[in-house]
């Protein structure tokens, strides 16, 4: 065990939190901004969709998808860059199981 | 006995003897087994899981024909059950892996420092997960009663025998398996009638590229038969209702404690945001292609069985009108059947379109594999959280903490038999449609675990008396709610009971954090284990620094 400077842990925790808030924002745009403007999306059209349909059956759900695997990608690169470890990750997430 | 029932009865016992095989072969042998699989799992087969246990009969068999009768207004489903991927594995996800318990009401239960706190997450549990049972047990006995040609009472029954047995004897690491085998089953049961629908209509195999141009078509022929428009927005409800429908089921997922509860079974945070990732992934195989599904449906429906004599309809339909869950009636008596005389049932659609479609017995028979595993995989998943909730967190952890293990698994499978019964009992004569019933689990979930769940994470000053106040307010709010909606005509901004969630969501929020300011914060430890959930497990959060375990020297004690 060794402490880790403060700022650092704190950079941390605003990294991850940063990142959390772009892709929760973009999640939200893709869905529920383009139901808000269905009406003026709708006279756009998107291979053969009107572009507020398109959205709706597969445009959010491809995004959400996408963020997602960025999300883990770019989790992985930020815990790297602060040194942590995975393998000793996962002997301390198994012993650290509360078993009653 | 013809052909069709002989080749859907084969693939049925298939997929059933393959289904019990796995969970003979994992049977569960300590408690840690049972209850989060040992915690191993690696999230790729994880994300298969989470895809078997999330998809029920409500996405199976509901969800295309939600969305063929309700046309674009059916996407909000769509839309919000895949994004509370996104709370859940950004928001929650991770961090209750790391604190490490067996089930959700014990997360709540030991961060507020509170046995009330527990037990009433306990019992929302099992509220939520009973209602969401139900659906799927009507579910399955829409199938088997399809198939065995009797009332669909009849396969309800069947299928809740044998829900209870193997949920009962694998535990949640024989279901994990299970469920991997079940999702590969459902998926490609979905998938190929969609490719041959797609070829049929389009030449093309891609559904998903290629059904824009049935969409196109199909705005012509909703012009020419004078009726409200497919692609048009809000025909079905108002933007309101939409944004309330897709706010709950996303609120829902981040709370529903059987999808919760297999995050637990991977090994670390790392491992829980991956199999969120490849959880949408395959989840989304089956969302994406379910509009296809409506579009080439209704297309069909619109340009082969509509305009049709009403005494030359194809085969398929007459089985359905048995079932009652279609009706073609001639009331103008004109001999042929209007595209507005023919009546579909949103739960249907599905299971016919391979008749519709005529794709021949071995498609059908595989869709009636898909659909049971479907609903056989979420039930298990539900039963496990019933049973956690039962055996666990009241039984152990308040009534009889000294009990063994064996007498704790032994209350857990008994609770499974009779939970399973009990849903099967109600599912004879089910209050709604499936994607409705399903739908009220979740405006359940989003108006007590959401809130609890979210403050409880990032929120420390939140505390015992919070959130007890916040789940009860929320769980009355949203229960009164779907009461008042759907037999009182109640509504605001045009919301019915489906967006229920976003009331009870809102107030309890809004009570955990006037009842929690307005009383004493959570002790010291508390705080400082909710800080500690910001960071990996590899880092620990005490007295105000935060420490690295690098494996140099023994870590302080607390």
């Amino acid at each position: 065990m060794r402490k880790i400077d403060k700022k650092v842990a704190d950079s941390y925790f605003k990294t991850r939190t940063t990142l959390i808030m772009i892709y929760l924002a973009i999640g939200f745009v893709v869905s529920y901004g383009c139901v808000l403007f269905a009406e003026p999306l709708s006279n756009i059209t998107f291979n053969g969709f009107p572009l507020h349909y398109y959205m709706g059956a597969q445009g959010a759900v491809l995004t959400f998808i996408i963020l997602l695997f960025i999300n883990a990608v770019v989790s992985d690169r930020v815990d790297r860059k602060y040194g942590i470890d995975e393998a000793r990750n996962e002997s301390i997430g198994s012993g650290k199981t509360v078993d009653h | 006995m013809d052909t069709q029932f002989l080749v859907s009865l084969a693939f049925i016992l298939g997929t059933f003897g393959l289904y019990i095989g796995i969970a003979i072969y994992n049977q569960a042998k300590a408690t840690s087994d049972f209850y989060v699989a040992g915690r191993g799992v690696p999230p790729i087969y994880n994300g298969m899981a989470i895809g078997a246990d999330w998809m029920s009969a409500a996405s199976f068999i509901g969800m295309a024909g939600t969305v063929m009768v309700m046309g674009y207004d059916g996407l909000g489903y769509i839309m919000g059950w895949t994004g509370g991927y996104l709370l859940l594995t950004f928001l929650m996800a991770p961090q209750l892996r790391k604190y490490g318990r067996y089930t959700v009401p014990e997360f709540i239960g030991d961060r507020y420092g509170s046995s009330t706190a527990r037990l009433i997450a306990a019992g929302a549990t099992i509220i939520i997960s009973f209602t969401y049972s139900i659906g799927q047990m009507s579910g399955s006995g829409v199938v088997i009663g399809r198939l065995l040609e009797v009332d669909y009472r009849i396969g309800t029954i069947i299928g809740a025998c044998l829900i209870a047995f193997y949920a009962a004897l694998g535990g949640m690491k024989g279901i994990t398996w299970t469920q991997v085998a079940q999702y590969i089953v459902l998926i490609v049961a979905y998938l190929v009638p969609v490719i041959f629908m797609s070829l049929q209509l389009t030449n093309n195999p891609a559904p998903w590229l290629s059904y824009g141009t049935v969409i196109e078509e199909m705005r012509a022929l909703d012009r020419e038969f004078g009726i409200s428009e497919y692609v048009v927005p809000f025909t079905e409800g108002t933007k309101w209702q939409f944004l309330a429908l897709m706010f709950t089921l996303m609120a829902g997922t981040a709370g529903l404690p059987h999808v919760i509860v297999r995050f637990y079974t991977v090994s670390t945070m790392k491992a829980a945001r991956w199999s969120g990732a490849w959880a949408l992934l395959f989840i989304g195989l089956l969302y994406l292609s379910a509009p296809a599904y409506a579009a080439f449906s209704r297309f069909i429906l619109m340009t082969q069985v509509a305009g049709s004599p009403i005494d030359q309809l194809p085969a398929w339909t007459t089985s359905w009108v048995d079932t009652g869950m279609l009706q073609v009636a001639d009331t103008d008596g004109d001999g042929i059947l209007q595209w507005q005389e023919l009546q579909i049932a949103n739960d249907i659609v599905v299971m016919a379109t391979p008749e519709i479609a005529n794709l021949g017995v071995f498609v059908i028979g595989l869709m009636a594999a898909g659909a049971m595993a479907a609903a056989l995989s979420t039930a298990g998943g539900l039963m496990i959280a019933i049973s956690a909730s039962l055996s666990h967190d009241i039984y152990f952890r308040s009534i009889n903490p000294n009990a063994s293990d064996k007498k704790r698994l032994a209350v857990g499978r008994w609770s499974i038999v009779i939970a399973s019964l009990a849903a099967g009992l109600i599912a004879l004569n089910p209050p709604g449609a499936i994607t409705q019933i399903v739908a009220w689990a979740f405006a359940l979930a989003s108006g007590s675990f959401f809130p609890a769940l979210l403050l409880g994470v990032w929120w420390k000053r939140s505390n015992a008396q919070g959130v007890i106040a916040g789940m009860l307010v929320g769980l009355s709010v949203t229960l009164g709610y779907i009461f008042a909606a759907k037999y009182g005509g109640f509504t605001i901004l045009g919301i019915i009971d489906t967006g229920a969630g976003v009331f009870g969501a809102t107030a309890a929020i809004l009570t955990n954090v006037i009842v929690s300011l307005a009383t004493k914060p959570p002790s010291k430890k508390i705080q400082e284990e909710v800080i500690d959930l910001r960071y990996p497990e590899q880092m620990t959060y005490r007295d105000g620094e935060v420490w690295i375990d690098d494996g140099n020297d023994v870590p302080p004690s607390r």
